[in-house]
């Protein structure tokens, strides 16, 4: 926990400042996650302050201070969420659609051979935005929340209220079929590769 | 390990890898300046807007309320009025009044001695 129980109630109870405060301690940490999320820069923070904003108007309803965080977690994965779904970006065919330079990132990831200027930046943010294509907007959010954020089964349970096996059959499945999207790509370009 | 298994062994390791360098491209950032007074402001265009909508619904509440009173005590005139009238429904007055229309229309009927012709 980044605060203690009582600034949390004090929120809970009204307080302005008590608010700000409790803003100001989870602010990078929950604009970090939205950033890895959505995989938008430009957006974070229209996103972050969706968060803070539904955080502000329910925080009446949350149980007690225990439980802040992976109600934090669940709000912020259901502003994502519905952020993504706004963009309708995803289409079925796209599925295994990661252009050959995007394939030599993810090559040049696995060789340890990247630079972490800007430009290579874009390019990984692009080629793993590409390959969450291949799942659903909800799959999307919780193979990140898993894969990327570290977030442990048990974690995850608190966040989605669901029972840890289903969990873990959703996020094999949705492993499983990032894998096949990376396996075809990979095959595509070095097939692309090796006819010229 | 077969060279299927290997590949797909190496596959997953390069996915996981490819997550992580996605983790480390992504760093935590750094809010803007402008992040928490625009926070406040959509939080006061929240609360505004829902004060409106509070009203509006309190006001709509009061109308109807109004209206309900209104009905209610047009409803009870109506009724007093009616028990002043008679109890019998329309047929039954019609029947009545038609029955007391043939009355008088009747005359005494005068029956004839029928002669004997023979």
């Amino acid at each position: 926990m980044l605060v203690d129980f009582e600034l949390i109630i004090r929120a809970r109870e009204g307080d302005g400042a008590a608010f700000n405060q409790l803003v100001l301690a989870y602010r990078k940490r929950i604009l970090g996650t939205i950033g890895r999320l959505i995989g938008h820069p430009e957006d974070v923070e229209d996103v972050g302050q969706e968060v803070f904003l539904r955080l502000y108007f329910s925080l009446d309803q949350l149980r007690s201070a225990e439980v802040f965080e992976p109600w934090l977690y669940r709000l912020t994965a259901n502003a994502a969420y519905d952020y993504l779904r706004k963009r309708r970006r995803r289409l079925e065919s796209r599925m295994a659609d990661l252009s050959e330079q995007q394939v030599m990132v993810a090559d040049a990831v696995a060789s340890a051979k990247v630079e972490h200027d800007e430009g290579q930046r874009k390019a990984i943010r692009d080629t793993v935005d590409s390959l969450l294509d291949g799942v659903s907007q909800e799959d999307r959010v919780l193979l990140m929340l898993k894969e990327v954020e570290g977030l442990s089964l048990k974690e995850l349970g608190k966040i989605y209220h669901v029972n840890e096996n289903a969990l873990k059959v959703r996020l094999f499945r949705a492993r499983q079929r990032v894998l096949k999207a990376f396996r075809t790509s990979r095959k595509a370009v070095a097939g692309f590769g090796g006819s010229r | 390990m077969n060279h299927q298994d290997h590949l797909m062994g190496d596959d997953e390791e390069r996915l996981d890898l490819l997550f992580q360098t996605y983790r480390q491209a992504c760093p935590d950032p750094e809010a803007s300046a402008n992040f928490m007074p625009q926070l406040w402001q959509r939080i006061e265009a929240r609360e505004r807007t829902s004060t409106v909508f509070a009203r509006l619904a309190r006001t709509v509440v009061t109308a109807a309320l109004a209206l309900s009173s209104i009905m209610a005590l047009v409803v009870t005139v109506s009724h007093s009025h009616a028990a002043a009238l008679p109890s019998e429904t329309y047929v039954e007055v019609l029947e009545e009044d038609q029955a007391r229309q043939n009355l008088d229309y009747f005359e005494p009927v005068h029956v004839e001695p029928i002669a004997d012709h023979r």
